[in-house]
């Protein structure tokens, strides 16, 4: 999308970026485009509602083994319910939490980061002091925190996934304001008589659009991992709603009797991160803005 | 590589069996110990082998038979007063002879408690508990403010363990006065007469206790018992299979089968004295009409929760009553059932009109807990109350916005005082969190069931108390849940019908192991 | 130069007094200890008693105060469970996640510099893109499915490994693969992307020209300066991750260490320990921080101008 700027063709944009693509991207580019079909598709693929139970089978293992259960092809878990929808509503939500999480940091982080490479000051000296601050405690370890404390509701955990990664944006977006600010052209600019608020929206947003693209990619990894994690203790979305993280969670009891209750949503999860990863380094190279492993 | 690894297993596994010495693998460890303050579930696991009470009983037997512990004999003097012989010759684990002064000062700092923990420990069990006197160095009395019917019962309960006097005075500040601060440092360093001392302690991580060579009774068999924490559940059974553990707690039902099928291992495990119940609040705003709460414990299919998720092995009650009450053991009572049909009538009847119920449950505290509040708000559906689960870590239970939730009865002592009484009184903890009413009709049956002398009158009072409950029911006692221990099968131990729930009892007689 | 550090020590104590603020405010403001399993049945008056007990009847500022005295005089209270000074507590647990963090470092920096500087040199051939793809996996695997995996096979099918606790250095090598996974993982990414920003540096091409033997150029002159950004990330940002990592794999180890600790202090609201806890990991992140920044500006005074 916004990449365009940095892309010499713009007819085939698609093609030429295939094109450009070796193996492993091709295959991540093409495994994340099956699970974001998957999550989009799931009531209509799931073969069960996710939370339907049966408890009189419980704990039946997949298509091929003694005990199978017609139909329910990955198993059923503790509470008789089908592994394989319940997997697919999970992956729906845990990108969906993901997606909402990086752009709630984007957001947040973004707004401060331009405000305070455009207003410097007092302004800039705050916000980059909350940046400091949050850089100085580990994040997941403070997620656990709040949500030990506040206790795990979809809004407190979306919260929390938004707070995770803002100050690296807030970061990004104002070094590359104060770079930008001193180009000529927008010296010019003001010279002309732009306001700040013109020179913001005309000349920098355009400017710094690549590199939050690239970072939010990279982010939302994380995020998905730090979800997964949050989940897995147990502080996550609440049962009997599963997210990828807390059915690993829930199932990992069961992991000597049952492990197809974990096997596939942690599938999922490393199949999830690690297209993002790839995708998120293909577009960074892409976009060759000097953000190596900021 | 393996070779290596393996030898390293195989000593571990050695070592254990040659010293008399094992390793337990327990869910939680308490953060303190002692046994005064303490009543949790957890807390219960460890207090039997280090403490004495006055009067104990034979825990091998279901039905009570009390035998001579700290005390050789005691006597009624007259209605309010029991006259105890001290037994002579005990010691207290750091060496101090135990006379009539330790016993008086342990149980007076119940009986007379002002260091809040046992302030609120006593209220609840201990009340008509007046005092202690010293008569001579090896003879006490206990008086009650009214005739007491369960003498020997409350005497001989956890809370009123003996700890020695001048240790636990000396800990902090003036060495002549008992202070907050004595009782803190007491509970990370106890003391007491039991065949094993705590020889070391790490709040929430471990126990080691060590043989008491100087104890009066029979010797320990065991030489050394570490209890180390190990929350996972898997860990757990990881641990006794990596022999790292050679007893494990808390076992699941579904765990039961993977277990037993390895041939070194076995497991062992009792439907405990404890209800996993359903509390509902009724005066919640939604929930004022009883035929609402009615309707909610009548569709819960219990017998199908317990096939399904303890495969059948745990109790499911008709009223809140246990086997282990003796007498007053009343399965003849009728108080809760499952019946759909009549939870959509008086669902109907009633004033609900689709508002959600929200059921809060603890994420791990009971085994099967969060599947039960799963199951139990698909049980609701099917009869039209529409149901949400909250998993929280925190207590809701004296919150005015609690609808239901996941909580426990356990028996503290053999009598129904010690389960429903404890938790069910008027101005008890129930009617104190604002979750249940109770007005002078209740109180007064009440008093009948506490003090009355004649077994029948307090069945009956009981009975009515039951009616109470059924007419506008602020609970629904699920099941004894069926807890299990895995272990090596070297190990012979089991858990004894005469103890409340989740004693880890490692005396003489309770456990031994196979010679090897 | 002495004023920029004086700065920075101001600006490191300002943080850690706002962390102790929040961490204060928040705790309080999210319940009480008697909101937990501590006040499962306890009736009204019995829960005024024991709120007193606390010490909670005071007013939140007379709380805040005292504590903030206590955090001057090095006191820094009871835990309300245990009721032992928390200083005891941490210190009991802060060592095994040290321990812990230390061997998952050093099986980082073993395995991913030299396969980063593999990735870097055969850049363009498969083996660079093997390393990658490796790298890009090790990413992409939470931390709790390789520990949950170890264990179903390493200990509970093969009884190869110790699962509980950190006895001997056996226990070390499943928690210590669990925490390093990501580290690899990263460290590797860095390490090769340093190398070849080194690369391509003049004095690479100098050494060359010089004819110095490949090897010697790599290793003398190339990870030599790519080893400082190198370690300068491992400082921080890895730093943080383990710390993360270690909830996890404490728990699933049942690793005495602090991460554990924090949450269940949480759980239970048990203020005095969660907020000494949470001081003490900030005071390392901040102190760290605060030497790096002052440890460049030593080395480059051209940065004191660009921080302003």
């Amino acid at each position: 999308m916004t990449v365009t700027t940095h892309i010499p063709s713009r007819t085939s944009l698609p093609l030429t970026l295939w094109r450009d693509s070796n193996v492993i991207q091709k295959a991540a580019a093409l495994i994340g485009l099956a699970l974001v079909l998957m999550a989009l598709l799931a009531p209509l693929i799931a073969p069960f509602d996710p939370l339907a139970q049966s408890l009189i089978s419980r704990l039946r293992p997949p298509l091929g083994f003694e005990r199978y259960k017609d139909g329910f092809y990955l198993g059923t878990d503790e509470l008789g319910r089908d592994v394989l929808s319940r997997s697919l509503h999970g992956l729906q939500l845990t990108l969906g939490l993901a997606l909402a999480g990086a752009t709630i940091g984007l957001l947040i982080g973004g707004t401060l980061g331009l405000f305070a490479g455009l207003r410097r000051g007092w302004a800039e000296d705050a916000i980059m002091a909350a940046v400091d601050l949050q850089i100085a405690v580990p994040f997941t370890l403070l997620a656990l925190l709040i949500l030990a404390l506040f206790g795990s509701s979809l809004t407190v955990m979306i919260c929390v996934l938004g707070i995770a990664g803002w100050e690296q944006y807030a970061r990004i977006v104002r070094a590359e304001v104060r770079k930008i600010t001193e180009l000529p052209f927008i010296e010019a600019a003001r010279a002309s008589g732009g306001g700040q608020r013109y020179i913001a929206l005309t000349h920098v947003l355009p400017n710094i659009v690549s590199p939050l693209v690239v970072q939010f990619t990279l982010s939302l990894s994380n995020i998905v991992i730090l979800e997964s994690t949050l989940s897995f203790l147990g502080l996550g979305v609440q049962p009997p709603t599963a997210t990828l993280g807390s059915m690993v969670g829930y199932g990992r009891d069961y992991m000597p009797t049952a492990p197809w209750m974990v096997i596939a949503p942690a599938v999922l999860i490393i199949l999830v991160t690690f297209s993002v990863q790839i995708l998120g380094d293909w577009l960074r190279d892409r976009a060759d803005v000097r953000l190596r492993d900021r | 590589m393996k070779t290596l690894l393996m030898t390293t297993a195989a000593t571990l596994l050695a070592g254990s069996a040659l010293a008399q010495s094992i390793t337990v693998g327990a869910a939680n460890i308490s953060d303190y110990l002692d046994p005064g303050r303490d009543h949790s579930n957890v807390g219960s696991q460890f207090y039997y082998n280090s403490f004495d009470t006055l009067i104990d009983r034979d825990h091998s037997k279901l039905e009570p038979e009390w035998v001579p512990a700290l005390a050789t004999e005691w006597k009624l003097v007259d209605d309010t007063t029991m006259e105890l012989k001290l037994r002579e010759g005990v010691k207290f684990h750091n060496g101090e002879d135990m006379t009539a002064d330790d016993v008086v000062f342990s149980l007076n700092r119940m009986y007379q408690a002002t260091f809040a923990p046992y302030v609120v420990r006593s209220k609840d069990r201990l009340a008509n508990f007046a005092e202690a006197v010293k008569i001579d160095d090896y003879t006490v009395q206990i008086k009650v403010e009214r005739p007491e019917p369960l003498w020997e019962t409350l005497v001989s309960l956890q809370q009123v363990m003996i700890i020695p006097e001048d240790y636990t005075k000396a800990l902090s500040g003036d060495p002549e006065v008992a202070e907050d601060g004595d009782f803190e440092a007491f509970s990370l360093a106890p003391v007491g007469t039991g065949p094993y001392a705590i020889s070391e302690f790490v709040p929430g991580q471990k126990v080691v206790y060590s043989r008491f060579d100087e104890f009066w009774g029979d010797r320990a068999p065991l030489e050394q018992a570490t209890v180390i924490r190990i929350p996972e559940t898997a860990s757990r059974i990881t641990a006794l299979k990596t022999g790292e553990a050679d007893i494990v707690t808390n076992i699941a039902p579904d765990q039961l089968d993977l277990i037993n099928a390895d041939p070194n291992l076995k497991t062992e495990g009792s439907a405990t004295a404890l209800f996993h119940v359903m509390i509902m609040n009724v005066n919640h705003p939604n929930l004022v009409d009883p035929k609402i709460r009615q309707a909610m414990s009548m569709a819960i299919d219990r017998d199908l929760l317990n096939e399904a998720l303890w495969l059948g092995k745990a109790i499911v009650p008709s009223t809140h009553t246990m086997k282990e009450m003796g007498e007053l053991h009343m399965p003849e009572l009728n108080t809760f059932e499952y019946n759909p049909e009549k939870a959509r009538e008086l669902l109907a009847e009633s004033s609900y009109d689709g508002e959600e119920i929200v059921f809060d449950a603890y994420p791990v505290y009971y085994t099967n807990g969060v599947l039960a509040a799963q199951a139990i708000t698909e049980m609701w559906a099917e009869v039209g109350i529409k149901g949400r689960v909250n998993v929280t870590e925190t207590w809701t239970g004296a919150s005015p916005d609690l609808m239901a939730r996941s909580w426990s009865n356990p028996m503290y002592f053999a009598d129904p005082f010690g389960s429903f009484g404890v938790m069910w009184a008027p101005n008890g903890p129930s009617e104190g969190s604002g979750r249940f009413n109770t007005d002078a009709e209740y109180a007064a049956i009440w008093e009948r069931f506490r003090f009355s002398k004649d077994i029948e009158e307090r069945k009956a009072a009981y009975a009515e108390l039951m009616d109470r409950i059924k007419q506008d029911p602020p609970v629904l006692p699920l099941y004894r849940p069926f807890e299990s221990w895995g272990m090596n099968k070297g190990i012979d131990w089991a858990p004894q019908p005469g103890h409340i729930p989740y004693v880890l009892d490692f005396r003489a007689g309770a456990i031994a192991l196979a010679d090897s | 130069m002495t004023l920029y550090i004086l700065r920075t020590l101001l600006k490191m104590v300002l943080t850690l007094f706002a962390i102790i603020t929040l961490v204060f405010f928040a705790t309080r403001m999210s319940g009480s200890p008697l909101d937990t399993a501590l006040g499962d049945g306890l009736a009204e008056e019995d829960r005024a008693l024991m709120i007193e007990y606390f010490g909670l009847d005071r007013s939140i500022w007379y709380q805040y105060l005292a504590y903030l005295r206590g955090v001057l005089e090095g006191n820094f209270g009871l835990s309300f469970i245990e009721r032992r000074p928390v200083a005891d507590i941490v210190a009991e647990r802060i060592w095994p996640t040290l321990q812990l963090l230390g061997s998952a470092l050093a099986l980082t920096l073993v395995v991913s510099v030299p396969l980063g500087v593999v990735a870097a040199l055969w850049r363009d051939s498969w083996i660079g893109s093997a390393v990658m793809g490796l790298a890009f996996i090790g990413y992409a695997v939470p931390n709790f499915v390789i520990a949950t995996f170890m264990v179903l096979i390493f200990a509970f099918s093969l009884n190869w490994l110790p699962v509980v606790g950190n006895g001997t250095p056996w226990h070390f090598i499943m928690p210590t693969i669990a925490m390093s996974g990501v580290l690899i993982a990263a460290l590797t990414r860095f390490t090769r992307n340093a190398m070849l920003d080194v690369l391509g540096q003049d004095f690479m091409r100098t050494a060359r020209a010089k004819g110095l033997p490949e090897t010697v150029v790599i290793l003398k002159h190339g990870l030599r300066n790519a080893g400082v950004t190198v370690l300068s990330v491992l400082g921080l940002q890895i730093a943080g991750m383990a710390a993360a990592g270690n909830v996890v794999v404490e728990a699933i180890f049942s690793w005495p260490g602090i991460g554990e600790l924090l949450v269940s202090a949480a759980i239970m609201r048990d203020y005095p320990v969660l907020q000494f806890g949470v001081i003490s990991v900030a005071f390392a992140v901040v102190v760290v921080n605060a030497l790096t920044d002052i440890a460049y500006v030593v080395a480059d005074p051209r940065i004191r101008m660009a921080k302003g």
